[in-house]
């Protein structure tokens, strides 16, 4: 039962910063249609950025996140206006190939400016457990994560559905060229959907980080987008709650079944997750919340 | 304006064929004993060396984004995750050739079957799961290999996290006159000295320009064997389903055999890429064959140009030199030097991904086409009945327009 609730804690913590991103790939996707290979790194471009600002220029860390956020957001708003939008949105290959080279481009960069050494990250939740059963710890690191998705799933879902750009980025995710028509604009709000994600992106990169068993460095995010994207297609890819159960779900799979089934070996996370994705787009393309996709054949 | 006319399939573009084709194959040849003296070019104030390792490194790569490009570039079907078949030939490879003492090239009999085998079952879900969402899938694919070979129960074949060091040296036979090539090559007037040196080729060297030659060979292979797939009744259905699914489907072409065993051919040609890898370097390591090789195969075949063979040569090319080009690079005006320490190779790959998309999305192949036509134009020919090459002629340029920014009316596969 300890053991049980231990894993059962570390799934939720993981799950927790799973579905944050799940969150970030879900937004874009929503926008574009777009799955952006780039967005585990602008997640982990932002958690150095907060690192840089929270360590090296003493800033509160707190006032380090929201700083970071600010300028992911508008790296990503640019990235969007010069890289993305000259390309027809309805052909992926090229589109695809440019979140690849920016992939490529921003993990370079992070080596190249801060080397591969892994940095310990200030944590932001205070340290120590809220609550202790024998071995199981339910660390404050895994209420304040969670605490922190909730609220930012409420924050979102209300800027999509009662606000005036939220409106504007539905109906352009919606349909492209009737948003256009009804006096849309499509690019702005694309932009403002990237500059969103990127800066969602960038709390669940810290969030990821800040976890004091984990340690930053320019190549944790491959691994945190694998997992993020099998929380988003497993929530379905349009479904910001979606995107929150998959990554609990996910985040749960992999320390409770790794866990316990014993030919599946430690080091089998990732597979797991990756699995999940083959299984979720074979059985049920929409994931658990999504909207079914109807295709004129 | 081009200087010269040939009719298509005349006896004069035939010669031109013959000719240029000659030539090639003469430079392959002549290439390693050039290489071998690991020549120094320089650049302005910056001096770049490479050794005939490289280019054999290299040529392993080619047949690696031929694979993907037979996948991407005329299946269409958006698939990153190559490099895993790569990492399965290579490890294959090792441990046969390590632990059993097969020979290098009679792994390929089990190498090509499996990795086609498993390229088929990763292809299966592939016919339902389409466009971004097979990248991403077989993204995730590329990710696990390296975890996949260090497992603790297949430890002991791959050598885990170290790697494996292959202990089997390919040794130039006997009957394959290299120290007399390397002779005759010195001995061209004027210009033989200066490009070949003294045209001793030692021991250790005539070994590595076997591998080359072995290697050149095996990629001749593959692209002879693509070409001719391309060039076929199977290949006009792969063809066709990248270019209108539906349509393709309406004329009578298989869909899920066609996609399954395009899928299973480019990861055979992975295996065999991977097995060229692990005779080029004789060291196979986890994660060289992770997320980042996946992407450099699709910078490899965006840089050589999406939907052409010739492509992959220049892919595998690029594919190692922009980084080992850049790791030579010393110091750059107004740059850090500590940042040039760091993964320059990856961030040149990457602003080449983003660079060429944007202003030469045919890739280099295109673009050099462009310039021959100012030379040399080919007509098609005015026969009535038209023959294969006009048909695939037209993909061709299909295929240059895969990555066009311009919205287009047409129904695409992608």
């Amino acid at each position: 039962m300890e053991l049980f609730l231990a894993r059962l804690f570390d799934g939720l913590s993981a799950g927790a910063t799973y579905a944050v991103i799940a969150v970030a790939l879900v937004l874009i996707y929503k926008a574009t249609t777009l799955i952006n290979f780039a967005q585990g790194e602008l997640a982990m471009l932002g958690s150095f950025v907060a690192y840089v600002l929270a360590v090296e220029q003493g800033l509160p860390i707190y006032v380090a996140v929201v700083v970071a956020m600010v300028i992911t957001a508008a790296l990503a708003g640019g990235i969007e206006r010069v890289l993305i939008r000259p390309f027809d949105p309805s052909n992926h290959l090229p589109l695809v190939i440019i979140t690849l080279g920016l992939f490529l481009l921003i993990n370079a960069v992070a080596g190249m400016v801060w080397g591969f050494d892994p940095r310990r990250f200030p944590g932001v939740f205070p340290d120590g457990n809220a609550w202790t059963f024998g071995i199981a710890r339910l660390r404050w690191y895994t209420v304040g994560t969670l605490a922190t998705v909730v609220v930012l799933l409420v924050v979102l879902t209300i800027l999509l559905n009662r606000t005036k750009i939220g409106l504007a980025f539905r109906a352009v995710s919606s349909n492209l060229e009737s948003a256009g028509l009804v006096g849309v604009r499509a690019g702005p709000t694309l932009q403002f959907g990237w500059a969103l994600a990127a800066s969602v992106g960038t709390l669940a990169g810290v969030l990821f980080v800040s976890d004091p068993f984990r340690q930053l460095e320019p190549t944790y995010a491959q691994r945190v987008l694998i997992f993020a994207s099998a929380a988003a297609v497993l929530g379905g890819l349009d479904s910001l709650w979606g995107a929150l159960a998959g990554g609990l779900a996910l985040g749960l799979v992999e320390s409770i079944v790794v866990g316990y089934v014993e030919f599946i070996p430690s080091q089998m996370g990732l597979a797991t997750a990756v699995f999940v994705i083959i299984a979720v787009l074979l059985v049920r393309p929409a994931g658990l919340f999504g909207t079914k996709v109807i295709e004129r054949v | 304006m081009s200087a010269f006319k040939l009719v298509d399939g005349s006896p004069g573009h035939r010669t031109y064929r013959t000719v240029m084709w000659a030539l090639f194959v003469l430079v392959a040849i002549a290439v390693p004993f050039w290489a071998v003296q690991t020549p120094v070019l320089s650049i302005g104030q910056s001096a770049f060396t490479f050794s005939l390792g490289n280019l054999s490194h290299a040529v392993s790569y080619m047949v690696g984004v031929l694979g993907l490009g037979l996948l991407i570039g005329f299946n269409g079907q958006i698939s990153l995750g190559n490099s895993f078949f790569m990492g399965i030939g290579a490890y294959v490879t090792a441990t046969l050739v390590t632990d059993n003492g097969w020979p290098y090239l009679l792994t390929l009999v089990v190498v090509i079957p499996v990795t086609f085998l498993v390229g088929m079952l990763v292809g299966l879900p592939a016919l339902r799961i389409r466009g971004l969402y097979l990248a991403l899938t077989t993204l995730g694919l590329a990710a696990v290999f390296p975890a996949l070979v260090r497992l603790e129960q297949v430890r002991e074949r791959t050598g885990g996290p170290n790697g494996k060091r292959i202990t089997s040296d390919l040794d130039a036979p006997s009957w394959l006159p290299i120290q007399t090539v390397g002779e005759v090559l010195a001995g061209i007037p004027v210009l033989g000295n200066w490009i070949f040196g003294e045209g001793r080729v030692g021991g250790g060297d005539a070994d590595t320009i076997w591998v080359y030659l072995l290697l050149a060979a095996l990629a001749g292979l593959a692209f002879w064997v693509t070409r001719n797939l391309i060039y076929s009744r199977p290949g006009r259905s792969i063809i066709a389903i990248r270019d209108n699914e539906t349509g393709a489907a309406v004329s009578g072409v298989n869909l899920s055999m066609t996609k399954t065993l395009t899928f299973g051919t480019s990861a055979a040609l992975g295996g065999l890429s991977g097995t060229m890898y692990a005779m080029a370097i004789q060291f196979v390591a986890p994660d060289v064959f992770g997320v980042n090789l996946a992407i450099f195969l699709v910078v490899g075949l965006v840089v050589g140009g999406v939907g052409t063979l010739s492509g992959a040569v220049i892919g595998g090319i690029v594919i190692i030199f922009v980084p080992l080009w850049a790791s030579q690079v010393a110091s750059v005006p107004g740059v850090p030097e500590r940042f040039l320490r760091g993964p320059t190779g990856t961030f040149f790959l990457g602003v080449l991904l983003i660079v060429l998309t944007f202003f030469l999305p045919g890739g280099i192949v295109y673009g050099m086409r462009k310039l021959r036509s100012r030379v040399v134009r080919i007509q098609p020919s005015r026969r009535s009945e038209i023959d294969d090459l006009d048909v695939i002629d037209v993909h061709e340029d299909a295929a240059a327009r895969l990555l066009d920014r311009r919205e287009s009316d047409t129904v695409s596969g992608l």
